[in-house]
Parts: C-alpha cells; sequence; structure tokens
C-alpha cells in the first residue's frame, strides 16, 4: 500500500480507510474533477472545502458511489474498490447525510432508522420490541434520549431527522460518515450539538469527510481540510497549523481583506415604523423601527418569529393587529404586491422555492416583480424588459452566460444575486434581507455584503435576518433579538456581542426584563 | 432559440408529412372543399384547447370543460324555447352562465386550494348531471336561418365559426406570449409559490384562466349546436380529453410553465389531419385512435430528444 506523504509522519497509527488517487470526472466536455487526492483517516474529521462550483458535490458523490470517476482509484480499507452504485460504496462501510435529507416522511423514527432492513424474529416476523430498542440504542449513542423513536419522521424539526439520518448510517457499520454542509440550516443551538455528535463519532474511530462553509465550525472540529478550487486539487493542510486567512487564501485563490467590510453609511430619518404588529403565534406585539441608511440585523434562533415577522410585512401572512409606516404614512400591507407598492422589498429565505423561478431567463426573473411598470396596456415592452434585465445583471455583477441563461443553472451566490437585483428594482424603502448569505461561497458573500453596504449608503433601510451571529454582529448597526415571537432585545452596535445577543435568544419572555406586557 | 422552440418545430415537420403523404393517398384530401370543411369541424374543440393552453401552462387542468359544453348547449335550447327568451339574448346568458361555471371552477381551486384535478373533476359530474336534469333527454330543433349560419354558413369563402377561432388564436397568442398575463401564468406553472412572493397577482390570474376555460366551452357550445342544429345533455362528452391531447401533443408541459399557442394549433392541425386523412383513405374510426395515441407519444419523445441534445 502506498502512502500520501502527508501520512508519512506517522505511518500505521492512522491507516487510511478511504484513499482517493488522481481522481477525474467529466461531464460530457465539462471537466468537473481533474486529478484530485483525498485520504481519511479513521477517527479523524476531515474538512473538504471550496467554494460553489469547486467540486465538492461531485467528489462526495463519487465517494457515494452516485458518479463513477472516468478515471483514477478508490481504495477503502486498503483494498482497491469499484462503487457502481450507492448501494455498493454502503457496502463498503461509506454512509452520507446529504443537504437534502433523504428519509421517509410518513414513517416512524424506528422505522427510518432501519430502512428495510429490519431483524426478525424467530417466527419470520419483523421484530418490532428490538427494532425499537435498537434505535433508541442508537439515538442514545448519539446524545438524543429527547427523541420518541415512533414519531413520524415528517413531524420531526430538521435538526432532529439529521441525527435520524446520522443514527441509520451507524445502524449501517458505517466507518466513513460524510456530511454535506450539516449545519446549513440548523440554528447555533442545534449546530452546537451536532458538532457535539460529530466529535463524540470521532472518538468512535469513525472517519468523518465534513463540508461546510462556516470557518469556525471547521476550525473548531476538523483535524485535516482539504481544499478544491475549478474542480482541482489545491492542498491538504493539518488544521492546527493553519490560519482562516491562509484557507480563504487557498479556496479563492487570493486573499481577502475582510469577510464582513462593513461601510459607514449616513443614518437618516425613520423609512420603516411598526407599532405592536402581531400575526399568529410567532409575531407577537412586535414594535420597531428602521431608518434610511441603516442596517437592522434580526437575530433569533430558529423558530424564534424572525421569519415570520418578516413574512407578515411583506404580506404573506398579513396582520391582525397593530401598524406599519412607511416614510411616516401609515399603509395597510394585504399582500406582497400591497408591500412593493409601499416599498418594502423581501429577499426569501429558500432562494430556489420562494426567491427564483428557476427553470425561467434571468431577465424574466429581474422583471418579475415590476412586470406591472412594465406593461402600460398590458402588453410587456419587451426592448424595456431587456434593458432593466441588464443593467440589473451589470450592477450586482452576476456571472453567467447573459440574461437569457435560465437562472436555475446559476451558483448559489448569482442566483441571490439576481434576487436582489429583481427587488432592486422595485426601487424600495426598505429591503429585508433573510439569511442573505446562507449557502453561498466567501467570495459571492463578501460581495453581497459589500452591495449591502452600498445599498445602505445610497440611503436603502435594511432589515437582515440571518443566523450566523458574526454576520448579524459585523453588518448590523443595531441588533433585535427575537425570541418566542416577541422581539426580547435591542443592542446597538457597540453592546452587541456573541455573549449579549445569545443570552437575548435563549432566555424567556416572561423572565425578560425588556419584554413588554401584554394588557 | 432553436432549443426553446424545438417542439413546435418537430410538429411542423411532422404536420407537413401528415399532410403531404395523406394528399397523396387520396385526391379529396387537399381540396378546399375538404379543408375548409376539416376547419369547420375542429373549430369547437380548438376554441376550448387554445384556453386549455393557459391552464395547463399555469400548472393546472379543467377535466369539466366536456360537461360545461353539454349544460350550455342544454341551457341555449331552454332558455330560448322553454322559458321564450329572444335567441340572442339567451346565447349572451348562455356565455355568462359558463363563465359562471368556470368561475366556480376556479373558486373551488384557489379558495380551499383543492388540486385542480380533482376540483373538475368533481364538477365535470356536477355541471353533466345539472344538464341531464334540466334536459329531461328532450333535444330543442327548430333554430332559425341566422342562427344556423354561425356552424353551417360561410363568410368569404371561409366558414364564419372559423373566422371566430382565428380571431380567439390572434387574441390568445398576444395574451400568452406578449402580456404581462401570459408571462404571469408561466411563473405561476413554473413556481407558483416564487410568483406570490415576487407580488403577481396569483389567485386572479388562476380565477381569470378558469373563467375564461368556461367561457370557451360554452361559446363551443352555441358553435356545435348551430353546426348541428339539435341540443342534447350528452354534448362534449369525452371532449376534455380530444382537448387536453392537443394541447399536450403542441408541446405545453403538463406540469405547467411552458407551452404556446402555436404549439397547440399545430396539435390540432395534425390531429384533425390524421383523422381526416385516415377515414378518407378508408382506415376505421379505432385504427385513427391508435394512430393518434401513437403520435402522441413518438412526438413527446422526439421533442425530449431534440431538448437533450440542445442541452449537452
Amino acid at each position: 500500500m502506498q502512502l500520501a506523504p502527508q501520512q508519512a509522519a506517522d505511518p500505521g497509527v492512522h491507516a487510511p480507510v478511504l484513499s482517493l488517487r488522481d481522481i477525474s470526472k467529466s461531464f460530457g466536455p465539462v471537466q468537473a474533477l481533474k486529478d484530485v487526492r483525498f485520504d481519511l483517516r479513521s477517527g479523524e474529521v476531515h474538512a473538504l472545502m471550496g467554494e460553489n462550483g469547486a467540486g465538492k458535490s461531485t467528489l462526495v458523490k463519487v465517494l457515494a458511489g452516485m458518479h463513477r470517476p472516468t478515471s483514477g482509484t478508490i481504495a477503502a480499507g486498503g483494498s482497491e474498490v469499484a462503487f457502481g452504485s450507492a448501494r455498493d460504496a454502503t457496502a463498503a462501510g461509506i454512509a452520507v447525510v446529504h443537504q437534502e435529507l433523504l428519509l421517509f416522511g410518513e414513517m416512524t423514527v424506528a422505522e427510518n432508522v432501519f430502512s428495510g432492513r429490519y431483524p426478525r424474529s424467530r417466527a419470520g416476523m419483523i421484530d418490532w420490541g428490538l427494532v425499537r430498542r435498537r434505535a433508541r440504542a442508537l439515538l442514545a449513542d448519539l446524545d438524543c434520549h429527547d427523541l420518541d423513536v415512533d414519531a413520524k419522521v415528517a413531524s420531526l424539526s430538521v435538526a432532529m431527522r439529521q441525527r435520524v439520518e446520522i443514527a441509520r448510517a451507524l445502524n449501517q457499520n458505517a466507518k466513513v460518515l460524510i456530511l454535506d454542509e450539516p449545519t446549513a440550516a440548523l440554528a447555533e443551538k442545534d449546530a452546537e450539538r451536532l458538532l457535539d455528535i460529530v466529535l463524540r463519532l470521532r472518538a468512535r474511530g469513525v472517519g468523518i469527510v465534513y463540508v461546510s462553509h462556516r470557518m469556525n465550525e471547521i476550525f473548531r472540529i476538523s483535524d485535516r481540510m482539504t481544499v478544491l478550487r475549478d474542480g482541482q486539487y489545491v492542498g491538504t493542510v493539518d488544521a492546527a497549523a493553519t490560519s482562516e486567512a491562509d484557507l480563504i487564501a487557498m479556496m479563492v485563490g487570493r486573499s481577502i481583506d475582510q469577510v464582513f467590510p462593513k461601510v459607514e453609511a449616513q443614518i437618516g430619518a425613520p423609512v420603516l415604523e411598526v407599532r405592536g404588529l402581531s400575526s399568529g403565534p410567532l409575531v407577537q406585539d412586535a414594535t420597531l423601527t428602521v431608518r434610511a441608511g441603516e442596517i437592522v440585523g434580526l437575530a433569533g434562533l430558529v423558530g424564534s418569529g424572525r421569519t415570520e415577522l418578516a413574512l407578515t410585512l411583506f404580506g404573506i401572512t398579513p396582520a391582525t393587529s397593530g401598524t406599519i409606516a412607511i416614510d411616516g404614512q401609515e399603509v395597510r400591507i394585504g399582500s406582497p404586491k400591497a408591500a412593493r407598492d409601499a416599498g418594502i422589498a423581501y429577499v426569501p429565505e429558500d432562494r430556489g422555492h420562494q426567491g427564483l423561478v428557476k427553470p425561467m431567463a434571468i431577465r424574466e426573473n429581474i422583471s418579475m416583480a415590476v412586470l406591472d411598470r412594465l406593461s402600460p396596456g398590458g402588453i410587456l415592452r419587451k426592448g424595456d424588459e431587456k434593458r432593466i434585465a441588464a443593467e440589473g445583471f451589470r450592477r450586482l455583477g452576476v456571472r453567467a452566460a447573459g440574461i437569457e441563461q435560465p437562472v436555475g443553472q446559476l451558483s448559489g451566490g448569482n442566483q441571490q444575486k439576481v434576487v436582489i437585483a429583481k427587488w432592486l428594482e422595485t426601487r424600495p424603502k426598505l429591503l429585508i434581507l433573510d439569511e442573505p448569505t446562507r449557502g453561498i461561497d466567501v467570495g459571492a458573500k463578501s460581495e453581497i455584503h459589500r452591495l449591502m453596504g452600498e445599498m445602505a449608503q445610497q440611503g436603502l433601510a435594511i432589515l437582515m435576518i440571518s443566523s450566523e451571529l458574526p454576520e448579524v454582529l459585523a453588518m448590523s448597526d443595531r441588533v433585535l433579538v427575537v425570541a418566542e415571537g416577541r422581539i426580547a432585545a435591542e443592542l446597538p452596535r457597540g453592546e452587541a456581542t456573541p455573549q449579549t445577543v445569545g443570552h437575548a435568544m435563549t432566555r424567556r419572555t416572561g423572565t425578560t426584563a425588556h419584554g413588554r406586557a401584554r394588557p | 432559440m432553436i432549443n426553446r422552440h424545438s417542439h413546435e418545430a418537430v410538429l411542423a415537420v411532422l404536420a407537413a408529412l401528415a399532410i403531404a403523404v395523406l394528399a397523396l393517398q387520396s385526391a379529396e384530401f387537399l381540396t378546399p372543399a375538404n379543408l375548409m370543411n376539416q376547419g369547420r369541424l375542429m373549430t369547437e374543440v380548438a376554441l376550448v384547447a387554445l384556453v386549455m393552453t393557459f391552464v395547463i401552462a399555469s400548472g393546472g387542468i379543467d377535466l369539466s370543460v366536456g360537461s360545461i359544453m353539454g349544460l350550455s348547449a342544454v341551457l341555449l335550447g331552454t332558455f330560448w324555447q322553454k322559458m321564450g327568451m329572444p335567441l340572442p339574448l339567451a346565447m349572451v346568458l348562455v356565455l355568462f352562465s359558463g363563465a359562471l361555471c368556470g368561475l366556480f371552477n376556479g373558486f373551488i381551486i384557489v379558495r380551499f386550494g383543492m388540486p385542480p384535478l380533482i376540483a373538475t373533476l368533481g364538477t365535470l359530474a356536477l355541471y353533466r348531471g345539472l344538464a341531464e336534469g334540466i334536459s329531461q333527454a328532450r333535444s330543442v330543433r327548430g333554430w332559425p336561418e341566422w342562427f344556423a349560419q354561425i356552424g353551417q354558413g360561410s363568410f368569404a369563402g371561409v366558414p364564419v365559426q372559423v373566422w371566430i377561432l382565428l380571431a380567439a388564436m390572434a387574441v390568445a397568442v398576444v395574451i400568452l406570449g406578449y402580456s404581462r398575463w401570459g408571462r404571469t401564468v408561466y411563473a405561476i406553472g413554473s413556481s407558483e409559490t416564487a410568483a406570490r412572493f415576487a407580488g403577481l397577482p396569483v389567485d386572479a390570474a388562476k380565477y381569470a384562466v378558469y373563467t375564461a376555460s368556461g367561457l370557451a366551452a360554452s361559446l363551443a357550445a352555441i358553435i356545435f349546436v348551430s353546426r348541428v342544429s339539435t341540443t342534447r345533455s350528452d354534448m362534449g362528452t369525452g371532449l376534455e380529453l380530444d382537448v387536453i391531447t392537443a394541447v399536450v401533443l403542441g408541446g405545453t408541459s403538463i406540469f405547467g410553465g411552458r407551452g404556446t399557442i402555436i404549439g397547440t394549433v399545430l396539435g390540432l392541425v395534425v390531429i384533425q389531419a390524421l383523422e381526416s386523412g385516415l377515414s378518407l383513405a378508408g382506415i376505421k374510426g379505432d385504427g385513427t385512435i391508435v394512430l393518434i395515441g401513437v403520435v402522441l407519444i413518438l412526438t413527446l419523445l422526439a421533442s425530449t430528444f431534440a431538448e437533450s441534445r440542445a442541452r449537452a
């Protein structure tokens, strides 16, 4: 067996459980991976890094047996293997937890953990008692004592479902666990717990491939990191000997001075004034103000009511009580169209589903919120449409073949720019950004942050929802913390620290000193 | 551009091919008299298919069009003969009630979020039942001469209803291809949620397409009654299948988001050419249905293939 150079230091101690040599994969004329190397030792967390389109997902799919490499070799446990299907990879002890969880929603937790391979009793019947006990034991191993094994998976939160999927992988005796952006959809607290689970598995000798964009996580849990760029292998480094800046430089091929550039903008008159707004259980008696040129961060756990507040302001779930005023004028917002007419724009959390019509061209998406303006008398002025689309395209620096390319083919960052371009075209006074950089690579992320700064400088009022605390703290002039549907705290930039915000997010409304008493 | 219209290209070739082969088979096929007659025969299905293109492109379906046609035919006879209304008033009322039937479909679909397939399957039974109840199995005959002109007369050598159809086509092409309502229909068909989040009038557009669908079915009913000079409660039975076949053959995606009026018109032409050409060539009706099924499947396969080639 050939040893990789980075293993020469301590041979034998950590034999690779999985070893990739010179893996290339092309799809027709597109070369997705070129001569990629990758080694995974047992009992290590190996982060796989790279910008969107760098080839991470393709590599994950090669490891999972879903793509057959065009050339190169894969060795598992010291012997060469060829995966013809995902089943072969599973048989070789490789389990993958994909970004989109692949569980059966209508089945129970225990049924999903076993997914068809049930232990039988002597009479040939499924031994449900054993199924439940084993599922419970596996989940207890993951420190998930609070999960009911008889609950339907569809009724669980994303975090819980993820644990079920990990338990399923362990039930298949996986020696290699691949986690593809596991914390992307999780709130801070759930992400913490997931990281604990990962460390627990590492201690048991499982080799873990960890794909994520979140730097702080990567540095906390990984032993080594492999970086890909444009489908090529850039290098493998030890986490202990690498800085965040080094890693980013490896990923983007240049150094980024600042991950969160905060530009100073002139803060003006109040644009949005909300008084006692309520709608459903998750928007209760919200009072807030956002001024021109100001970026207000809305922090809170997932399910705390942040997005619900945005949806109420945008007219998807209209308010049942309270008032909304824009530029001092009270407005009634009963639909997204009314919100748009009042000068409110909303860049939603779920880009692919709510933000864009994926099969449509960039042009058609950019013009979508202003179709009525573009069609006096009903007939669309295609020339005007092309012009504004080309303008937005250029202004936001969308990288694509042209305005006729379907947005579904763009990377996450470029898709987000199209959504922002669409809403800027409505000439809003208030821009609500819900998780504006979720699932976006570092390069595009800092571009979006730069854009936010520019928009604020031009006098736009910005309300930003984010689960990424560093982003909230770095970008916001003021931070509002939402907990249990109420605004639990308001912190000016100087006072907003991970401690103060974190504390406000988790404390109970009943004991909040700032909590407004309900009549 | 080529891949966006590859389906229409495939269809146009197919239509030309069918017409050429059929013209060689039978000397009568390509005569003006036969062509005009074919136009007359396809008008009712075509009118409904034009609007069905909008319905399906918006991600919906309307199975109740045949029943609305039957109900409208029965109501026309009832209003005019039984209730003694002037015929023009009866016609207007029939158009109005057809639109109302469509509006009701829209109401169930929008207000209660019922899947269009289920909602219109329900009203398919409901409207047919009403037609049968109102007609009491009696047909109405003895229509005045001027009324017969709609379905049997000609203007400038072209059947009157073909003029109506051409006008409807022009309107449909403009609305679907060039107006903001057409764009809204495509957006809803591709992603209703994203359309809603972009502030597009999703509910209003749905009400509009289903109402227009009912209106088209009742207009088709008036033309049909005029053409055959009688009313029966079972008129339009199975119409929905002919219409949906033409629309889907025309390249409209059954999942919504895609489809053109030109495609639907080409689909109609191919089906009509096959039906008439084959009957002139002495092939029985059963054989024609089999062939239309085969053509439908092969055309969709061919255009899927052309599209994947264009993308690769």
